[in-house]
């Protein structure tokens, strides 16, 4: 077995054997009439500060504070954990009251796109690095503007050198158009390659009315069609990469802070009570 | 990158007629002479020097005449007492000659600082600390930046570096005595290795300084200066690293002697390697193959055994129309052993592989008569039975298909074989965060000293980061020696304090992996010198986070377990990673 392989296999037997002890725990102290629900919240509590402490290790990469490969597994582990206290503690239904339902949506948010994070994160890397070089995010849209002024250099040229306005008509009916579109938000999960091999299939339908210079322009066009495409594949799957930690980040400071008026509100009528 | 495919066609008539192109002088040897300070007269003493009374000049060609090499590829220098000629460590490029004066070899090391170097000493946690809340506010903040008090600049610019405490370091006792007419620094100028001692002036010295080139073609062409070369070199490095090697490991020093007298000194390819193999990039494989010197040919019978002394060499073997790589070798491996042991048993195999020079490659040769009498009788039947592992006839079986070597094509092919600690990042576990590169920044003055982008192959690129190199070309001119290698774990090192931006380092790299950076005072503004108001610029790299008490920050801010620091020299470790 791979090394990967047995670490996750070990680490998800003893989330799943702590989560078991835990449910365990929780329903013995529910018997013998202990205040399980507030066992569960501080445990929740420290859960969550530890997991939002991984974003804080990133800051302080000059410490000697473990990994981050370390801290990562920590936080996914914890994070599954977390995910069955919040269970046992506010329970599978929405609350009744308005503060606890935002914070168990919240919570809910934050831990989905978490999960959708962890996947991505592990579905797209290799589908990215198929797809063709891998890109500095911030140069791509250079590199791409680069690519249109290639592009409408070669056509150009094709209509000084040939007198044939072949290339030109197919670039202001079709190139034009997609040189300029971006790919959507969500184009990495659709595999949004259609509408390239649509412009590759129109571009070999053309060969027919092309001479043979023309046909030596047509064939650098195709290499520059295919530099456009991996331009949008890793511009798109990266910004993807980086846009679900907008979500999740954020929304987890929030739900600290509502945690933290949770809490508050607790402890308060706790004691008057 | 994209790739740039607009290649410009060709059209009948592109070529300018004559009267309209500009000329320039075709290229020659010594368009750029060593120094320009050498003159005729300088030439005409030195040919009278006593050195240079036996040298025949007849036996130099037309071509390169002698006096040629000492006015183009030599300089007289002179050093004052206590003036550092060669340090440690360093790597030169050129061999000096006592023409008046002396010099001391130290004997015991001084401190990195009386050398001008830096030391490294790994902060504690609260120092990173400290140092984290006083980084300044933008990239490359010149600081308190200041030649340190042993560099010295003359007027031309030129670098001199003065050892501190000179009475104390040039004790007798602690140092030898070399006299006029004497030679040091031939190991490293022809081998392409560290300088093996530090060297001071003595007195007021005056030497002869010759560049590599130039000490290669007076060794070639003037029996008088090989006999003395290969004299030097048996004498003080041979035995010493064929004791080394664990094929004469318990042999007496009687044998060892005899095997050192019959031993051939040979090299191949290009000494600035670096600048064919920029070159090379742009040509396809099979032309980059055909560049590369045969040092031995798949299919010949051995007549001795090929030991690298520097260097790298790639093993390949025929595949139909093409050659592919098996392995490479380095520094102080052999090839052709396993073949002269079975011929040596009575059963005579031709070379199962090709032997070719990867840049620059210094190997010795050693007879298969002086194997045979003093080695191989030495070697136990298990020994013997290792060694000659894989030479019986391949059964039918089908040879491996090429695409099952693509990485090791691609080190070889990219030279990265010569990186200590590659960065390698794997495509299929790296989410492109780029938590390494603000890593970086965070922990080297707001500058990532990498850029996370390079060749790929497999789905593992190979980051533009410093590789921190087994043949560090980086070192070699740099004129101050700010440049240099860390004893502790070998990393090739900056030492901002004597980096006089000179970009020399930048330019030999050949992975383009050292950058120059203009430096900013605590306002921003760019720092400017004096006289010209032009920028001040020193080099940057990444130096493994010598001075980090956790290590590289690049690989422990990767929290997907995708970038590594390799040692490519191994192909162990690297297999394991890549198959975690």
């Amino acid at each position: 077995m791979k090394a990967l392989t047995r670490r996750r296999w070990l680490l998800s037997l003893t989330t799943a054997l702590l989560a078991l002890a835990l449910t365990a725990a929780w329903w013995l102290a529910g018997n013998a009439l202990r205040p399980a629900d507030l066992y569960t919240g501080w445990l929740l509590l420290g859960l969550l500060l530890g997991l939002a402490f991984f974003n804080a290790r990133k800051k302080l990469p000059f410490l000697p504070l473990l990994a981050a490969s370390t801290w990562l597994q920590i936080h996914l582990y914890a994070g599954w954990l977390a995910c069955v206290v919040f269970a046992l503690h506010a329970g599978l239904r929405p609350p009744g009251g308005r503060l606890e339902l935002v914070l168990w949506l919240a919570f809910l948010i934050a831990a989905l796109s978490g999960i959708f994070g962890l996947w991505l994160s592990r579905w797209l890397p290799p589908r990215l690095a198929r797809s063709g070089e891998s890109l500095v995010y911030e140069r791509i849209p250079r590199l791409r503007h680069g690519v249109e002024a290639e592009v409408l250099a070669l056509v150009r040229q094709a209509e000084k050198e040939t007198q044939s306005t072949t290339l030109a008509d197919f670039y202001l009916r079709v190139l034009a158009g997609y040189f300029a579109r971006r790919p959507p938000l969500l184009a990495p999960l659709a595999g949004d390659d259609a509408r390239h091999h649509r412009v590759i299939t129109e571009l070999a339908a053309l060969r027919r009315f092309l001479n043979p210079r023309e046909s030596v322009l047509a064939d650098q066009l195709g290499e520059l069609l295919e530099a456009k495409r991996n331009l949008d594949a890793q511009w798109a799957g990266q910004r993807l990469l980086k846009l679900w930690l907008f979500v999740h980040i954020p929304l987890t400071y929030g739900l600290l802070v509502l945690v933290g008026a949770h809490v508050w509100l607790v402890l308060h009528y706790a004691h008057r009570l | 990158m994209a790739k740039s495919v607009s290649s410009a066609p060709v059209q009948t008539g592109s070529i300018p007629p004559q009267g309209v192109a500009s000329r320039h002088a075709a290229p020659e040897r010594w368009d750029k002479p060593f120094s320009a300070d050498m003159q005729e007269v300088d030439v005409d003493l030195l040919l009278a020097h006593p050195l240079f009374v036996a040298t025949d000049p007849r036996r130099f060609p037309a071509s390169i005449p002698l006096r040629g090499i000492l006015k183009n590829d030599a300089r007289v220098r002179r050093f004052q007492r206590g003036e550092i000629i060669v340090r440690q460590g360093d790597y030169g490029h050129s061999a000096f000659v006592i023409l008046d004066g002396a010099v001391r070899v130290l004997l015991k090391e001084p401190t990195a600082e009386q050398l001008g170097h830096r030391r490294q000493v790994r902060p504690s946690v609260w120092g990173s600390l400290a140092r984290w809340w006083r980084r300044p506010r933008f990239a490359e903040q010149a600081g308190n930046r200041g030649a340190a008090a042993e560099l010295e600049l003359t007027r031309d610019g030129e670098a001199r570096i003065f050892l501190q405490d000179v009475p104390g370091v040039l004790a007798p006792d602690r140092t030898a005595l070399l006299g006029t007419g004497e030679m040091f620094g031939e190991i490293a100028a022809l081998g392409r290795t560290p300088r093996t001692a530090t060297i001071v002036a003595d007195q007021e010295t005056q030497m002869l300084e010759i560049r590599w080139q130039g000490l290669r073609e007076i060794r070639k062409y003037s029996p008088e200066w090989k006999q003395q070369i290969d004299r030097l070199y048996r004498e003080r490095s041979l035995r010493r690293h064929l004791a080394e090697t664990a094929l004469f490991w318990n042999l007496s020093d009687e044998v060892l002697g005899r095997i050192a007298d019959a031993t051939r000194f040979e090299t191949f390819g290009e000494f600035d390697w670096h600048h064919a193999y920029h070159r090379g990039r742009e040509a396809g494989e099979r032309e980059r193959l055909e560049q590369e010197p045969l040092m031995a040919r798949e299919g010949d019978y051995p007549n001795g055994l090929l030991l690298v002394r520097s260097g790298f060499a790639r093993v390949s073997r025929r595949y139909n129309h093409g050659e592919r790589a098996e392995s490479y070798l380095g520094k102080g491996e052999a090839f052709g052993l396993g073949e002269l042991i079975s011929g040596w048993q009575g059963q005579f195999r031709p070379l199962r592989h090709s032997l070719r020079a990867l840049g620059y490659v210094d190997t010795l040769f050693i007879p298969t008569a002086v194997l045979e009498e003093h080695v191989f009788p030495r070697l136990t039947p298990a020994q013997l039975a290792t060694l000659t592992q894989g030479l019986a006839p391949e059964p039918a079986a089908p040879p491996a298909a090429p695409e099952a070597n693509s990485f090791l094509e691609f080190i070889v092919a990219q030279r990265f074989m010569n990186g200590r600690a590659a960065m390698l990042i794997d495509l299929d576990r790296c989410t492109r965060c780029d938590d390494c590169v603000r890593a970086c920044a965070a922990t080297h003055d707001n500058n990532p000293r990498f850029i996370r982008q390079g060749p790929e192959s497999d789905g593992v690129m190979v980051a533009g980061a410093c590789m921190h190199c087994v043949d560090p070309v980086c070192m070699i001119g740099c004129p101050t020696g700010a440049i240099h290698r860390e004893g502790l774990d070998g990393q090739v090192d900056i030492n901002p304090d004597t980096c006089i931006g000179c970009s020399v380092c930048a330019q030999s790299c050949p992975y383009g992996t050292i950058q120059m950076v203009a430096l900013h005072d605590a306002a921003g503004l760019p720092v400017v010198t004096e006289e010209t108001g032009a920028p001040i610029r020193r080099a940057t790299k990444c130096d493994l986070c010598i001075d980090q008490p956790s290590g590289p920050a690049c690989v422990s801010a990767c929290p997907h377990d995708a970038l590594v620091r390799a040692d490519l020299r191994s192909s162990e470790n690297l297999n394991r990673w890549l198959h975690q």
